[in-house]
């Protein structure tokens, strides 16, 4: 029995903080380059979810069409609703960007349980493999393994992008002194227009491949921001490779509850270690005004 | 001097004993009010003024009752306490209605409950909370029945209910049509399961030792919290467990991923009972891409005639008012047929206790059976009264339909395992 536990634990932390890692990599990118808490992150998931459904839905396309119009959707609605619209006006009255932001968020919510409320039964039809398998004692399904590949196919090509472009140079230098980069000849509000697009890569890549195993709903939005806040915040605001720790922290926490002890806990934990790690090392595990 | 007086002392009582008599007499022949309450935003609540308009509509076109038209006044409370005290407090004393209907969550019932009793005496009238669950309405006319007696609870989601008449009812669900000897039970940690994991003092043991009791095994038991999305590692320790049976006493948790992740687990073949919420609903086959097939859950909405009241019923409801048979739909119909039947008993609304002593013994065909109430603690008589089948998720075609397996008089399948089911 300690045994199955034991891998249980493993093979769940890195399922599970794999797609932690999906879910927090957009908001860790916009804490880094921004330096914004963004609130209405949330937003990414419900538009994700929604739009791919009303896309094939309302206008009867294929999925495969309905996919990158809804990445270019997402991308649109980044620049100019949020970019253009709250961030660029309000960057320096920090109370209105955030009220501005989780607004939009909740109005999408709310929008979105208007026209699709849960009796409408909205799903979405991304199972790739359907099916379990068994790694030694420990089943998992081949969905839940494809979301957490992801995690770390996307990751991984961030990760590259900071570190072997051009482009994730002039980020991470933006990251670091954005007053020093602009004397460098740094075009900032390019790359911050960049970064919005490309944090809503990830939600979305995420609400595709967890829809066969999460639940679709119009508040779903919420529990996955805070689950990318609580990664952000554990890893140090903005900082990639702290997230990535903490989503595999938090990951293993999950598992390591939920296998010992009772899964009901799990949420709390991570809570409390979270803020253990916030008394003793402040910033959090990675605390450093770099996005790597 | 004296004698015009006199006249116009003579007059002046006349007049006011005639007009007296005119409102009393305009009371035993005007309509027959009913206040209906509830969240107009809410699904459930939209169902349940479908339903209690379909009902005056079918009681007017009869006759009304004793021969007097029915009126229903809806009013929205927005799910909000203060609104729906101040909305109570207008029906009862600016509408003079005989009865209110509150169909939204119990919390609201308890508020209507509180206002109406300080109402009752100076403006006599009835209450019934129609989809509120739990125990607080009954509990207090238990507790308190000179103050609370004017209330009613048409809700079978009452713990007494649950300990006493629905475990015995899935044991034999689990032993007889599922075969399972060892079974792993699942709550949700809310209030309602509260009575049914520690057990009701002087009623009954917890849900455990009842299983046990009647034969089965508990080999797992485990609480899920409301917000939780994660539900493998329970899935995966009830495979462990060796149950051969999973009950899952869940309405509220996000049932989508949950199912989804039953589905994709070492638990899968494991025959899986819900007590209630959205896989008892028609949506739950699309939000969860027909991995609900085999699920087992208590369900009223299923197409099956339980009595000659229950197809017209979920056909007028849907055609006529444009809404489906959500749960609270049923039992706010049956509530208002019931105290159609107890009025007339008691030959009309003028005398409040005769009609409270006739809802207690009433008993009227219903859409789910027989509706009634208990004489002393009111809340509905439960099964075989008020009977909420157990249907079981099955493939029709390309799509899922919940089809009847429990009582067998109504059955419209056979259980199948959701091995079988899925090949």
């Amino acid at each position: 029995m300690l045994m199955y536990q034991i891998q249980s634990v493993l093979v769940y932390t890195f399922i599970w903080g794999s797609i932690y890692l999906l879910i927090s990599l957009g908001f860790s990118l916009i804490c880094g380059v921004l330096r914004i808490f963004h609130l209405g992150y949330g937003v990414t998931f419900v538009l994700a979810a929604y739009g791919t459904y009303a896309l094939m839905n309302e206008l009867h396309l294929s999925l495969w069409t309905a996919i990158p119009l809804i990445f270019v959707l997402q991308i649109v609605i980044a620049l100019l609703v949020f970019y253009k619209g709250i961030f660029q006006r309000y960057l320096e009255q920090e109370e209105i960007l955030l009220t501005l932001s989780i607004l939009v968020f909740l109005a999408v919510t709310h929008l979105a349980n208007h026209i699709y409320p849960i009796t409408a039964g909205v799903s979405l039809p991304t199972t790739i493999i359907d099916g379990t398998f068994l790694i030694g004692k420990v089943r998992i399904s081949y969905q839940m393994l494809f979301a957490a590949l992801a995690g770390i196919v996307v990751t991984s090509l961030f990760v590259w992008m900071f570190l072997k472009t051009r482009i994730g140079l002039i980020i991470r230098a933006m990251s670091q002194d954005i007053h020093a980069s602009r004397l460098m000849g740094a075009d900032v509000n390019m790359m911050y227009y960049l970064a919005m697009a490309l944090s809503v890569i990830p939600p979305t890549i995420c609400v595709l491949m967890i829809a066969p195993f999460w639940s679709i709903d119009p508040h779903m939005g919420m529990g996955l921001l805070i689950t990318a806040m609580l990664v952000s915040i554990l890893g140090g605001l903005g900082n990639l490779k702290g997230s990535i720790v903490a989503s595999y922290l938090i990951g293993f926490i999950h598992a390591f509850v939920s296998f010992f002890y009772v899964s009901r806990f799990m949420g709390f934990a991570a809570l409390v270690v979270t803020l253990m790690v916030m008394i003793f090392k402040r910033g959090g595990l990675y605390p450093g005004e770099t996005i790597w | 001097m004296n004698g015009c007086k006199m006249v116009c002392k003579g007059i002046t009582v006349f007049l006011f004993t005639l007009a007296l008599v005119t409102s009393a007499l305009a009371q035993d022949k005007g309509p027959i009010i009913i206040g209906f309450m509830g969240n107009l935003s809410a699904a459930p609540c939209l169902s349940a003024r479908g339903a209690a308009q379909l009902a005056v509509e079918e009681m007017n076109a009869a006759g009304g009752i004793l021969g007097r038209p029915v009126e229903l006044i809806i009013e929205d409370t927005k799910g909000e306490i203060p609104k729906a005290v101040e909305l109570y407090k207008k029906l009862v004393m600016t509408n003079k209605v005989s009865a209110v209907v509150i169909a939204e969550k119990v919390e609201m019932a308890v508020a209507g409950m509180e206002i109406g009793a300080e109402l009752f005496r100076e403006y006599p009238h009835v209450m019934f909370s129609t989809i509120g669950s739990g125990d607080v309405i009954w509990h207090r006319v238990r507790d308190a029945y000179d103050k609370y007696k004017f209330g009613f609870q048409t809700y079978y989601a009452v713990s007494t209910h649950y300990l006493t008449t629905f475990s015995h009812l899935n044991a034999t669900v689990f032993k007889e049509l599922a075969g399972a000897k060892k079974i792993a039970l699942v709550y949700e940690d809310m209030e309602w399961t509260r009575p049914l994991r520690r057990g009701l003092e002087g009623v009954s043991p917890r849900l455990a030792e009842v299983y046990q009791k009647d034969g089965l095994e508990v080999v797992h038991e485990t609480t899920v919290s409301t917000d939780q999305k994660m539900f493998t590692s329970i899935f995966e320790q009830i495979a462990a467990s060796g149950a051969d049976a999973i009950d899952c006493v869940i309405g509220y948790i996000d049932q989508g991923a949950f199912i989804k992740q039953w589905e994709q687990s070492s638990a899968r073949d494991i025959p899986i009972f819900i007590w209630g919420g959205l896989a008892g609903m028609p949506p739950a086959w699309q939000v969860t891409q027909g991995k609900t097939l085999g699920v087992m859950v208590g369900s009223s909405m299923t197409r099956v005639a339980i009595t000659e009241k229950t197809i017209p019923f979920m056909d007028n409801l849907a055609t006529k008012y444009k809404v489906g048979p959500i749960f609270g739909s049923h039992t706010t119909y049956d509530t208002l047929f019931g105290l159609k039947k107890a009025i007339e008993n008691a030959g009309g609304v003028a005398d409040v206790e005769a009609l409270i002593k006739q809802l207690e013994a009433v008993e009227e065909v219903a859409v789910l059976g027989t509706i009634g109430w208990d004489a002393k603690l009111h809340y509905n008589l439960p099964h075989p009264k008020y009977i909420t089948p157990v249907v079981q998720w099955q493939k029709q075609g390309d799509q899922g339909a919940m089809q009847v397996i429990f009582p067998a008089e109504f059955a419209t399948s056979k259980y199948m395992t959701p091995a079988d089911l899925r090949k």
